[in-house]
Parts: C-alpha cells; sequence; structure tokens
C-alpha cells in the first residue's frame, strides 16, 4: 500500500477535495457541521467531537442556482456558497452553523434553512460593539449554542472537554503562528498560494489531524529547498475572503512574494489565543468578540471615552497591520475585497489612511469571486509593484 | 374646443402635506439648535435612540432620510461623486455615500453648511448614533466618518437573533435584560458627553409619544384594507418620515397630523374614493425601499390603474397593551413596552392556530413560509414589486427568497424591479414600464389559480 502522502502534497490534496475526509469520519459515526466564516466557536464543535467543516464557495464554477434565491448585488462569496448548496455538494452535513457576520451572511441563515434544509441549524447572533453588555450576551449565546450542540449530539459539553478542546484550538492558533514565522525570511518559506492551501485544509478536517498536518508542514518547509524565490516586494494582502489560490498566484507571478496577510483564510482567525479562563465560556466569548479582529465588529479606544481623535482610532483599529508590516518586512499591501462586501468596503479609505500615515504604500482591489476578474486586476498590481520598488 | 386636463393618477391626501413639512422642520430644528450652540446628533433610524436623545435636550437629524431628501430634490450626484473620489467604493450604501460626500464638501467648507444642501442642510454633529441593527451600513458609515469630524461614536447594540434561537428557553428575558443595560449604558455615555442628567419622565413623554403614533399609523393601516384601496403607498412614504424621525421629538403634533389622516382616510373609505384617481385595476405591494429619486413612476402605475395599497417597509407594529405597573424602573418600561416575545406577535397577528402552525415550522426548520406574508392576503393584493437595491443589501437579500414564498403559498406574482434608493442610474423607467405591463397579464393568470384554489382573492 502506498505510504499516506503528508505535509504540503497532502494540504494541496485536500484543498483539491476537501470533503473527502469529512465524510471517512461521517462514515464512522462522526457528526460533521458546516460553518460559515470564522466566528461559528469551533472549540464548542471539537468539544462534542463533532467535526468542523467550513463552507467555502468556488469562484472556479459559474453561479447558476443562486440567483434564483438571493439577487446578484449580494456578496458573491455567499452566493457561491449557496450556489455549492443547492447543487447539493454540502448535502452531507448534519448541521450548519452561521453567526451575524455580516448583513448577507446573517439573511443566508434563513436562505440556507428554506432551501437547501440541512438537518441541523443555529445562528449566533454576534454583537457588533466591544461594550461590557455586548460581551454578556456573547456569553449568553455561547449557552445557548451549547444546548442546541448538546442535542444534536446527545452529549454533555463538560467543563473538561472543552477546556481539552479550548487547548487544542490553540494549539492549532500556535502551529499556524509557528508557520507564519518561516515567512518572515527572505524569500519566505512558504508561498501565499501554499498558505491558503494549508488554512483551507486544516479547516476542512478535525483540529488534532490539523494539527499534525500543521507539523508535518512546518517541519518541511524549515527544510525544504524548493521553496519561493527571492523577489522584489514582499506584500503584505488585507482583506475580505480568499478562498482560492487564483489571487496570490497572480501576484506571485510577477515579482512579489505575498509574505503576509489579514484575510480569513489567513492570519485572522489564528493570531490571539483563547484564554483558558476557569468558566472556559468566558474566555471563548471574549476571544471571539473582543480578540478577532475583523471590520465585521465596531472597534474603538474606549467606547466610554466621548472624544473622539481620528488618528488614535485608526491606530487602535489597525496598528496591527503596521506590525506585520515591520515583522514580516512588507514592502507594500494589498488590500482587497469582493464586491458587494460592505463591512470591508467601509474599512477601505481608512485603512489607506492609516498605512499612509505610518509610511506604508497601499492600493485597493476590487473583484467579484469570479477567475476571470483578476485577470485584469494584474495590471495594477504590475503597477503597484513598480511604485514600490 | 376645450378639453378637461385629465386629473393626475395619485389621489393625494391632503392631510400628508401636513407631516411632511414636519420632516422639513426638522432639519431647520438642527439648524437652529447648532446656531444657539445647542447639542445636535446625527442619528441612524432604530428603534431605541431617538426618544432617549431628545429627552436629553439633544436635537437629532437623521443623515439616511436626508440623502433621500438630495436624492428626491436631484442634487446627491455631486455627493455621490465625492464620496467616490473619497475612495468608497461604489456598492456601499447611497445613502451612506450621499453623507460621505456631503461631510467631506463640510470639510472643504471649514465645517460650514454646503450651499447647495436642500432643507437648511445638517449642521455639524456633536455626536454620531450608529446602530448594530438592521444593516452593517449602520454602524459602518458613522464608523468611517471620522475621516471628516472628530464627532464621537456610539453604537446602539440590539438583540438581531434568528428565528428558532429566539424561541430557546431564557433567550427573551436575556435580550430585555441586553437591551436595558445597553440602553443604560447609552445614557450614561450621554450624560458623560453632555454633563448633564437624564430626564427620566421626558423619557416616557418621548418614548411613549412613539407608541401613540403608531396606534394611529397602524388603524390607518387596517383602513386601507378596504377596497378600493383608500390610501397609495406614496402617501404613507410622504407622510412616514415624520413619524420615524420626528415622532420622539414632538410626539404631540405628530400624533395629532396622523389623527387628522386617519379621519381623512375614514372618510375616503365610507365613500368608497381610491388613493388613486383612476378605477382600481389591481392592488399591490411594494416590497423593499422607495426609489426616491423616481417616485413619479408610481404616478404612470396608477395611472394603468395600479394601487400600491401596502408595502412591506415601515409597517407600524400592532399596538398592544402591556401592564407595566410591576416595573418601576424607566428602561425597563421604555424596553418592555416594545421588544416583545416572538410567540405573543406570532399569536396576536396570525391568531392562535396558524401561529401555532408557524411556531412548529420555526422550531422544526428555523424558518416559516408563512412569515412575512400575512399583509399580502389581508390586503387581498394581486402582485408585487420587488425593488431589488444595487447598494442595499439588507432589503434586498431576502427579495427573491419572498418571490418564491409568494408564489408557493399564496399564489401571488412579483415582479423584480432593480434600481437605488439614491443612484437615478441605476434604474430604468421605460424598461421598468415595459415589465409592468406585461406583467399585468400575470397578475390576471393568478387571479384565476387563486380563484380555481378557492382563495378569497
Ligand atoms: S466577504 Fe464580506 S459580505 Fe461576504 S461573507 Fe465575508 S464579510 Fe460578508
Ligand atoms: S437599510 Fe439599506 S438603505 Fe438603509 S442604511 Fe442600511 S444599507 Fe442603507
Amino acid at each position: 500500500m502506498a505510504e499516506p502522502s503528508k505535509g504540503l502534497l497532502r494540504a494541496q490534496e485536500i484543498y483539491q477535495d476537501r470533503s473527502r475526509r469529512a465524510l471517512e469520519l461521517q462514515k464512522q459515526g462522526k457528526k460533521v457541521v458546516g460553518y460559515l466564516c470564522i466566528y461559528p466557536v469551533l472549540e464548542m464543535m471539537t468539544a462534542l467531537d463533532i467535526v468542523p467543516y467550513r463552507i467555502f464557495g468556488d469562484m472556479r464554477e459559474p453561479i447558476t442556482k443562486a440567483d434564483s434565491y438571493i439577487p446578484a448585488v449580494n456578496c458573491p462569496f455567499l452566493r457561491s456558497c449557496l450556489d455549492l448548496g443547492l447543487k447539493e455538494k454540502y448535502s452531507f452535513l448534519d448541521g450548519i452553523v452561521t453567526t451575524h457576520i455580516c448583513d448577507v451572511g446573517s439573511s443566508l441563515s434563513g436562505i440556507w434553512n428554506y432551501t437547501v434544509r440541512t438537518p441541523f441549524s443555529f445562528h449566533i447572533d454576534t454583537p457588533h460593539t466591544l461594550h461590557e453588555t455586548s460581551l454578556e450576551q456573547e456569553r449568553g449565546l455561547l449557552e445557548d449554542y451549547q444546548k442546541a450542540l448538546e442535542d444534536l449530539t446527545g452529549q454533555k459539553m463538560t467543563k473538561e472537554r472543552l477546556q481539552e478542546a479550548v487547548r487544542v484550538h490553540n494549539e492549532q492558533r500556535a502551529l499556524v503562528r509557528e508557520l507564519y514565522e518561516l515567512k518572515k525570511q527572505d524569500p519566505p518559506l512558504i508561498s501565499g498560494v501554499e498558505t491558503i492551501r494549508v488554512i483551507k485544509a486544516i479547516q476542512s478536517i478535525p483540529v488534532d489531524e490539523g494539527n499534525k498536518l500543521l507539523r508535518e508542514v512546518i517541519d518541511e518547509v524549515k527544510e525544504r529547498n524548493d521553496g519561493p524565490q527571492k523577489k522584489s516586494a514582499r506584500l503584505l494582502v488585507w482583506g475580505s475572503i480568499l478562498d482560492d489560490t487564483a489571487l496570490p498566484e497572480m501576484i506571485e507571478g510577477l515579482d512579489a512574494n505575498v509574505v503576509m496577510d489579514d484575510t480569513c483564510v489567513g492570519s485572522r482567525a489564528y493570531f490571539g489565543d483563547v484564554e483558558l479562563t476557569n468558566d472556559p465560556l468566558d474566555g471563548l466569548s471574549h476571544h471571539y468578540l473582543v480578540d478577532i479582529k475583523c471590520p465585521r465588529t465596531f472597534r474603538t479606544r474606549d467606547y466610554t471615552d466621548v472624544r473622539k481623535d481620528y488618528m488614535t482610532d485608526l491606530a487602535v483599529r489597525f496598528s496591527y497591520l503596521r506590525d506585520y508590516v515591520r515583522d514580516w518586512k512588507a514592502d507594500g499591501v494589498i488590500m482587497e475585497s469582493v464586491r458587494y462586501c460592505d463591512t470591508h468596503g467601509y474599512d477601505v479609505p481608512g485603512v489607506r489612511d492609516y498605512l499612509d500615515s505610518v509610511g506604508i504604500p497601499s492600493i485597493y482591489l476590487e473583484h467579484d469571486y469570479t477567475e476571470g476578474a483578476l485577470a485584469p486586476l494584474r495590471t495594477r498590481v504590475q503597477g503597484f509593484l513598480e511604485i514600490i520598488e | 374646443m376645450t378639453t378637461e386636463a385629465k386629473p393626475r393618477a395619485l389621489n393625494r391626501l391632503q392631510s400628508m402635506y401636513a407631516l411632511r413639512a414636519e420632516v422639513d422642520k426638522m432639519y431647520e430644528g438642527g439648524v437652529e439648535a447648532s446656531e444657539e450652540g445647542k447639542p445636535v446628533a446625527w442619528v441612524m433610524l432604530e428603534g431605541w435612540s431617538n426618544a432617549i436623545l431628545n429627552a436629553m435636550g439633544v436635537s437629532t437629524v437623521f443623515p439616511e432620510n436626508y440623502s433621500s431628501l438630495c436624492a428626491a430634490q436631484g442634487v446627491a450626484t455631486p455627493f455621490l461623486d465625492r464620496s467616490e473620489a473619497e475612495g468608497y467604493p461604489t456598492h456601499l450604501c447611497g445613502y451612506a455615500r450621499t453623507c460621505i460626500g456631503y461631510s467631506s464638501r463640510m470639510v472643504e467648507l471649514d465645517g460650514e453648511i454646503p450651499p447647495e444642501a436642500p432643507a437648511g442642510g445638517m449642521p455639524k454633529p456633536v455626536l454620531l448614533v450608529a446602530s448594530g441593527e438592521v444593516c452593517d451600513a449602520r454602524f459602518k458609515w458613522f464608523q468611517s466618518l471620522g475621516r471628516f469630524f472628530d464627532a464621537p461614536v456610539w453604537t446602539i447594540e440590539s438583540p438581531y437573533p434568528g428565528l428558532r434561537e429566539r424561541l430557546m428557553e431564557g433567550a427573551h428575558e436575556r435580550n430585555v435584560n441586553f437591551l436595558i443595560k445597553e440602553l443604560k449604558a447609552f445614557v450614561a455615555f450621554l450624560e458623560k458627553l453632555l454633563g448633564k442628567k437624564m430626564d427620566w419622565e421626558a423619557l416616557e413623554y418621548t418614548g411613549g409619544g412613539t407608541n401613540e403614533i403608531n396606534r394611529w399609523r397602524w388603524e390607518i393601516n387596517e383602513l386601507r384594507k378596504a377596497h378600493p384601496g383608500p390610501m397609495n403607498t406614496r402617501d404613507f412614504w410622504s407622510a412616514v418620515t415624520a413619524a420615524l424621525f420626528r415622532g420622539a421629538a414632538d410626539p404631540d403634533v405628530i400624533t395629532k397630523g396622523f389623527e387628522r389622516m386617519y379621519d381623512e382616510v375614514k372618510e375616503r373609505v365610507d365613500k368608497g374614493i381610491a388613493g388613486i384617481n383612476r378605477p382600481e385595476r389591481y392592488r399591490l405591494s411594494f416590497e423593499g425601499l422607495p426609489p426616491w429619486h423616481s417616485l413619479g413612476f408610481l404616478e404612470q402605475l396608477a395611472d394603468r390603474g395600479w394601487n400600491f395599497v401596502i408595502e412591506s417597509a415601515y409597517r407600524p407594529p400592532r399596538p398592544i397593551t402591556i401592564d407595566l405597573s410591576k416595573y418601576s424602573d424607566p428602561m425597563e418600561r421604555y424596553v418592555r413596552r416594545r421588544y416583545r416575545r416572538l410567540e405573543d406577535s406570532l399569536r396576536e397577528d396570525y391568531g392562535p392556530e396558524e401561529a401555532e402552525i408557524i411556531l412548529d415550522e420555526i422550531r422544526r426548520d428555523g424558518t416559516s413560509p408563512r412569515m412575512g406574508l400575512r399583509h399580502i392576503k389581508d390586503y387581498q393584493v394581486d402582485g408585487v414589486i420587488l425593488h431589488v437595491l444595487l447598494t442595499c443589501r439588507s432589503t434586498s437579500a431576502g427579495l427573491n427568497l419572498l418571490q418564491h414564498r409568494l408564489l408557493d403559498v399564496l399564489k401571488v406574482p412579483s415582479l423584480v424591479i432593480e434600481g437605488d434608493i439614491i443612484d437615478v442610474s441605476a434604474f430604468n423607467p421605460a424598461e421598468a414600464l415595459r415589465n409592468a405591463e406585461a406583467f399585468e397579464e400575470t397578475m390576471d393568470h393568478y387571479r384565476k389559480v387563486r380563484k380555481e384554489l378557492g382563495m378569497p382573492w
């Protein structure tokens, strides 16, 4: 029998055939629950031995069925997810968990329930602010979520099981950060394209298997001599969903390496651990509401402060980007977003203002989540590279 | 030979004009307050903050309404262009982009109101009150105004759970307590900002008054079930802004305005007068936000005998009497008066039997195809216009699904019209009219289908 593949090759295989492992595990009696975005508190699924399986779209597949249920003026990524759901690509799921990521993400939960009809569904109405009340509310919502998952599995989510899940997910976060450390070198030891494959792979399999995969990838990448070539520019990519390698492929096909990212199929879910609190729901609610930095949350210096100052506000919201740029020695930032993503769209001038204020060049690219849409952007990226050189 | 001019197709309500004028007063009041050094807040429309702000003596103006005013007066485009020049993507909410352009223009004028601003303009705010309710624009837009003003932003959080999740044990009480605490935190913030204490008695007036206005609006809508429909949606839209934006500031005046409107509509019902000056050939519902820049389109449709007897946006909630005697905390009274248990609303709206079916469907499927269709049945609607907006996700995302449900459950056809609240270029009136003409046959067909199925209209 052939040896099972490992490391980067295995990540690529999972990337190309995401559901295979989930289906195997389902045959063994495990429940597989799909989730949208990075907010559905995966630790709580893991604690009950549920396989969390992230729902992605497919920018290479034309949307043919979803338009009848959701107007084209909405996030094409979510439309693509629904399209795949309607084409029964997610029919194996035992459940789906959505959160209030954005307007359409929220609406999609109702539309999915009506059309795709996955047997179990739960929607977490994640608050938008960091108010103390919001934190209490998030915690209360997680209690309801816990009940719903317990009903689904017929098992009790004990404190010990949940603490263990937090530990193993924190381990995953640490491993991803370790992997990203390897991107600090010049040239980076792993490319932007490979990074997306790895992240997408670990979001398709149970967390312990993901950790094993990450260890293999890290070991392999450290030793490799076939990594990315040195290029003139090192770039950071900020923005909305990037669940396909096409965009980094286009960028890395030019004279640039994507060395760091702030996107939700990238670093966003992994930079920062969940605090191991006595009651794990405290640490989890804090992490998912406060620690994850995504434009869907209204973040401000001190929400009780009656004074306001734009530059301080920007620094509070975006200074982590400056740190990324400094630590990963990026020469510029590509801001990207799918069309009709409002949460990211409103932040574009602010992110640019902030980057300008700290002397980091940036460019904004908007696309409609199709492969074809990326070709014309190539010229713009090329022009940007000429500026930053 | 002289030919008598045909009367306009829409039969406007006289009582509407006084209400519409109240909105202009809001802007005049804002400018006056600012000139007198009093605080002015820019506020996103949501269920809670307006009454609190007015009880605290803050003058409130509403950029989303102001943007629609700019669109209606044809002056929005330069503001949209400015927003684009500032780097905001063009798919963002048209109201937001108008306001962003307006704010950028104010900065250019050192904080002065742009001379081209209609209705006297909106003065510079001391506070921005955003909202986590309804759409992302409601807080992202105000957050992004930091580029133009150093006014603090407070985002009011309110629960927006899924249907099944609302039914979970303890969820309702948790949401009530969340709201009470959240609004108290907002009051504490206002007290700090304004250096004065909350006037809780005033909140009973500003908050309670809105309920009274809604009661009249509800009664008017009940009258609109008559055949022919006595009030066209055009008048509803013209008047509703007074209730939404001015109701908490001057509840008595606005209540009287709607009371007068009730009398006028009642008189029309008694006399069999319609909201259009043509025979009512089709009764319609308008789903989504209005095309503020092209309201003349309704005149053309009215000319074809289309009467929009009801609409989805801004429908008043059913009035209820709640025993508040056991609650002494004024904020708790304020919240409990309005935040309702889903089960209770469904039982009152649909009657006990249908409500149970709906509740079972929600518990089982997380959704019910019957929800949101009640008005179609009650108003015996022949067809529905679904206004899919280029720049508003929250009111557009569910419209295609609604199209399926209307047909599946009620055999009522609908027509999608694409456009925008602000951007006139997104709407093609000639094409929309052509599609509307063709839609008449579809409405005729489904009338027959409903008849064959023994449905009441
Ligand atoms: S890309 Fe934007 S609009 Fe789409 S799901 Fe993500 S946050 Fe929502
Ligand atoms: S509901 Fe739509 S139109 Fe209204 S503010 Fe939100 S995005 Fe804009």
